[in-house]
């Protein structure tokens, strides 16, 4: 009954961790709220556990999954990156979902480069991000990440725009990477302030 | 791959109840995705039944309680699922039962839910069980009453709508 046998991924500001029981109020609240509408949501409390059950049960079936983002010094839970394919989904994708109150200070940037990089090191040759077409946040930050509409790839139900993430090779020191290190290093600095939109 | 739970297997006179992994998958989807899923949410598409077998595995992680896949000793082929269930949303824990499809009429249900009911009492100290069943679900009810078990109250589901709250046997009058 333990998750030693998923990794734990650091990063400058995160340590993504197996999601844990007690980490469920927040996913339940983010679940229960608006936020999550491009994600199956508003869900009633029921339909949040089972979905929380299979994050969790998604690492037991495939061996890769969603992990818990925490703040490395506080463990405060931030939101969710990782793996994710169930069953009807045609490639492996990279989701995220970051908690309503915590958007805006690059946490998805961080959680998902990381993660990417991880799925990369162990055996990945690319991903996908199938993201609804009203997400902007989303959209925004697989653009910030170097995803680009595929438009030929398939889709999961005609509903959803696939991004394509860029391959392993497109990322190994290449400006591309350069450029998310950068920008994730400002969200990282103290005397950061970002203006105009919030991003994740 | 099990990789975050592990459950315990138990063994009857003609199952084996292990822990739900990949390999029941497509046995599972063709109950979910058929008219028997009625009373159970469904039927619904093979990627909701996916998400329902990670589910199966996530509840014993979040419990470490859960369901167990049955196995018929003589084919080695899943045939259902039951075991010991409490996602939030349920008033109580509950003692619950699928059967795949072809795997009805055999008493299977009742056989793997005695199980199931003794390592609650005998394994885990529980001092009562319930089942949460479907008003329409005739055949669901008569598992419960071979069990002992006996109509409590009425339960309204957040998603399944109407349901009869049975209530079983506790450790007291089984042994």
């Amino acid at each position: 009954m333990s998750h030693a046998a998923i990794p734990v991924i650091e990063t400058q500001r995160l340590v993504l961790r197996g999601p844990e029981p007690e980490d469920y109020p927040n996913f339940k609240a983010t679940f229960a709220s608006y936020r999550s509408r491009f994600m199956g949501g508003p869900l009633n409390p029921y339909e949040a556990w089972m979905l929380y059950a299979a994050e969790i049960g998604h690492w037991d079936i495939r061996g890769f999954g969603m992990w818990m983002i925490h703040d490395k010094d506080t463990d405060d839970t931030y939101g969710m990156a990782g793996g994710w394919q169930p069953a009807g989904w045609p490639e492996r994708e990279i989701a995220w979902i970051i908690w309503p109150d915590k958007a805006g200070k690059g946490y998805a940037l961080e959680a998902t480069h990381a993660v990417r990089a991880h799925y990369y090191a162990n055996g990945w040759d690319g991903a996908v991000s199938y993201l609804d077409p009203m997400n902007l946040d989303s959209i925004r930050l697989a653009e910030r990440l170097g995803a680009t509409k595929d438009k030929t790839a398939q889709t999961i139900d005609g509903s959803d725009a696939v991004y394509r993430h860029p391959s392993p090779a497109a990322l190994d020191g290449t400006q591309l990477a350069h450029g998310i290190e950068m920008e994730i290093g400002h969200y990282a600095d103290p005397m950061f302030k970002p203006k105009g939109w919030a991003l994740d | 791959m099990s990789v975050t739970f592990s459950a315990p297997k138990l063994e009857t006179e003609r199952l084996i109840l292990r822990a739900p992994d990949l390999s029941d998958f497509d046995a599972l989807a063709d109950f979910y995705t058929s008219p028997r899923a009625a009373f159970v949410g469904g039927p619904q598409s093979r990627e909701l039944s996916w998400r329902a077998l990670a589910q199966e595995a996530g509840h014993w992680v979040l419990r470490a309680f859960g369901r167990w896949t049955l196995i018929e000793k003589d084919t080695q082929a899943p045939v259902g699922i039951v075991g010991l269930w409490h996602p939030e949303g349920f008033p109580e824990r509950e003692l619950g039962w699928d059967l795949f499809n072809g795997a009805t009429g055999k008493g299977y249900a009742t056989e793997a839910a005695r199980a199931a009911r003794d390592y609650a009492y005998n394994t885990l100290g529980w001092t009562t069980l319930t089942s949460l069943i479907a008003v329409e679900n005739h055949n669901s009810a008569r598992v419960a009453e071979r069990l002992g078990a006996t109509y409590d109250s009425d339960f309204t589901h957040e998603r399944y709508g109407p349901m009869q709250l049975w209530r079983h046997l506790g450790p007291e009058a089984l042994t």
